[in-house]
């Protein structure tokens, strides 16, 4: 081998050398103290969609103004649970952001996991309603900020407005005056079905629609007051009474139906129930056309089912100034219309509701907005049963199935599925959700 | 292959066959899903679709064939209009006929301007599921008569000519040729167009779904409902190997039933 050839491989050699050293370098020596990161951990927002919105627009303009880096980590309640066991038992927390439903975050403040957001002050320029205010303060501490909310609301056909019972004004509905109760429905759909010979009022009763959700979280607490724990009693039979004389001023293709967006649009029906997200295609299509109104207080109250997801820093976090930073941003009113645009949750925050440029997404607003502030309101919140929320759900649907479409004893029914109800509550070892417990 | 298809037969069978809660093997799945009255009823439905569907579409894909076999004047035209459906998705071909038949579809608004009825007729709901059964059983055979008719018109095309005319020169009228040459020698054709769509009977599911939800329960919307709304890929894999075994003992009912004879000589 000559010269040259030498000088070559110590070139070769060299070169190689410098390469690696600087390499090691820059992830050793500058990497660590460079951008300050929070591990945001989150059981919402995780469709691909969403989470494109997260990543792509919401947690850029975070860093470049504050200049806190985020890592968003989707992820189940299960795993979210079980990491947050494991960290908290190892004592070496990675989680720097938890986002979670209000029932999740329940559970781990009961088990000591999560900070008192208290010793962080307050949050200037923003106001929660108080129902949210109040339940986001349980086991002695101040467990989570509210970040987003979903429900369930009415929607009307401004044209059932010129069918109207006696009694029941348009701005009882839209408000939702102790006017608006379950009877006034009945007597309006009547009142339809009378007069145009069809049937305006529907549901979302197909086999992917939520009328479960109606059924556990609107019509059980309206009659009965909770929404487990009253199932089999007096009240209840007279709530299935009601349901069964307003099923006969149902549209009957609502057990097809899994969203109300296309039967409200080809005006099978004017006023129907469902998820603000199960509604939006019609609002946003002829927002002229529809009003979203609270829905109608039963004797015991106006019940109806708030989603609440909050965001929680849990105890030990290693980056707590970085997480509450980020509460505040996510909680400012013009980011929660940004989410509200995006994503289709709706604001926590009062001040978010006047910022929302007019259009569909106001006249949702508006209407949960009614709903929430309404003096009646009686909270009810979806239990967290795990793998057995099925078979809580499927006992309600099976109740109405029995009762209203097969015509069978009401007492007869409810006696013989009550008890199955509770012993799931047992099995799972879960607190009976509000406004029972 | 083995991957692809033995695999998941095999993972079919354990889930079918273990106890999500114990892990226990057994027939765990298979009594929980018959204690619901659901099940009772997907049986007794995709039976009696199977049932009604399938004559009314062999009876009317062989009428069409032999009337086309007469190559009368225009019967190409017919015979591309007919086969139009074929080239739908069943998910397509439900939401059609639910759009033409809903509360305020074309068909109701058609019968009211020309007041014909005074409220709209109605298809859907489970009050109204003798209706939902006719709107299931007009899209299916409108969707899918043209697979059938396709095998029948293609085992008319290879029925010798001679036959036909040696017929005639003994003196046979149509009905003869149609009872004693054209019927027997379709019987193979007859056969595979039975087998398939039965099989295609036994997994309906589209447009049940979608005309009718779960007011009219059949065997394979129940295994999609236990998967992925009660989230018990247990019983919905019980559910798949019914279908299957359901399957296999139809088609063998079928063979031994159509064993043609001639070849027995």
């Amino acid at each position: 081998m000559n010269l040259r050839g030498i000088s070559k491989i110590i070139f070769i050699v060299a070169a190689i050398v410098i390469l690696v050293v600087a390499v090691a370098a820059y992830f050793f020596l500058l990497k660590p103290p460079a951008p300050k990161e929070v591990i945001w951990v989150s059981t919402q927002l995780n469709p691909s969609a969403e989470r494109a919105f997260v990543e792509g627009t919401l947690l850029p303009d975070f860093a470049s103004e504050k200049g806190i880096k985020v890592q968003f980590v989707p992820i189940s309640y299960a795993d979210l649970a079980s990491r947050l066991e494991a960290e908290m038992t190892a004592g070496k927390v990675t989680i720097g952001l938890i986002g979670e439903l209000h029932g999740g975050l329940d559970m781990f403040a009961s088990k000591g996991w999560l900070e008192d957001l208290d010793k962080f002050g307050a949050l200037p320029g923003r106001t929660f309603p108080p129902v949210l205010e109040k339940y986001s303060r349980m086991h002695g501490i101040k467990a989570y900020i509210p970040w987003m909310t979903a429900t369930y609301v009415f929607v009307v056909n401004k044209t059932a407005f010129d069918y109207l019972p006696p009694g029941l004004t348009e701005e009882d509905v839209k408000t939702g005056s102790s006017k608006w109760t379950y009877d006034a429905l009945l007597a309006w759909a009547k009142d339809i079905a009378e007069k145009t010979v069809e049937k305006k009022l529907g549901f979302p009763v197909g086999p992917k629609g939520l009328w479960h959700r109606f059924l556990h979280g609107y019509l059980y607490p309206s009659f009965t007051g909770a929404q487990v724990k009253n199932f089999n009693s007096p009240d209840a039979v007279k709530m299935w009474e009601y349901l069964r004389e307003l099923w006969q001023y149902v549209n009957p293709a609502s057990t097809t139906w899994d969203a109300m967006a296309e039967p409200l649009l080809k005006e099978e029906v004017w006023l129907a129930w469902d998820h603000t997200a199960r509604i939006k295609d019609a609002i946003v299509q002829k927002p002229e056309d529809f009003v979203v109104v609270p829905v109608p207080a039963g004797p015991k109250g106006r019940g109806f089912i708030l989603v609440v997801a909050g965001l929680a820093i849990p105890k030990n976090s290693p980056a707590s100034q970085e997480a509450w930073a980020l509460i505040e941003y996510l909680t400012r009113p013009e980011v929660q219309v940004k989410v509200l645009e995006n994503v289709g949750f709706f604001p926590s925050v009062n001040e978010a509701v006047g910022k929302i440029p007019s259009g569909p997404l106001k006249v949702m607003a508006q209407g949960v907005n009614a709903q929430v502030s309404a003096d009646d309101a009686l909270l009810a919140m979806i239990p967290s049963l795990g793998p057995k929320g099925g078979e809580f759900t499927g006992t309600y649907r099976k109740a109405f199935e029995r009762i209203v479409l097969q015509g069978e004893d009401i007492e007869t029914v409810i006696n013989e599925l009550g008890p199955q109800l509770l012993k799931l509550f047992e099995e799972v070892g879960a607190p009976l959700p509000p406004p029972d417990a | 292959m083995l991957i692809f298809i033995g695999y998941p037969i095999l993972e079919t069978f354990r889930l079918a066959f273990t106890n999500p809660e114990t892990g226990a093997l057994g027939l765990y799945n298979f009594l929980t899903l018959a204690k619901e009255a659901y099940f009772w009823n997907a049986l007794r439905y995709t039976f009696l679709l199977a049932g009604i569907i399938i004559p009314i579409q062999v009876t009317f894909a062989l009428i069409v064939s032999l009337l086309l076999m007469s190559r009368f004047k225009g019967s190409g035209a017919v015979l591309y209009i007919f086969l139009i459906p074929l080239t739908i998705s069943d998910v397509a071909a439900a939401l059609i006929w639910y759009n033409m038949l809903t509360g305020s579809g074309y068909l109701n608004r058609v019968l009211l301007s020309l007041g014909l009825i005074q409220k709209p007729l109605h298809f859907f709901g489970y009050q109204y599921r003798n209706m939902e059964l006719l709107a299931i059983v007009a899209t299916e055979v409108w969707r899918a008569t043209a697979i059938v008719f396709v095998i029948i018109f293609a085992g008319l095309q290879i029925i010798g000519r001679d036959y036909l005319e040696a017929a005639e020169v003994f003196g046979a009228g149509t009905w003869e040729k149609l009872r004693y040459i054209i019927i027997p020698m379709l019987k193979p054709s007859i056969q595979t167009a039975l087998i398939i769509r039965t099989l295609f009977a036994m997994q309906v599911f589209a447009v049940v779904w979608i005309l009718a939800g779960r007011d009219i329960p059949v065997l394979a919307g129940e295994a999609y409902y236990w998967q992925v709304e009660l989230k018990n890929p247990n019983v919905a894999a019980a559910y798949s190997l019914i279908i299957a075994f359901v399957s296999l003992l139809l088609g063998a009912v079928y063979l031994k039933l159509f064993k043609p004879k001639y070849l027995e000589g």
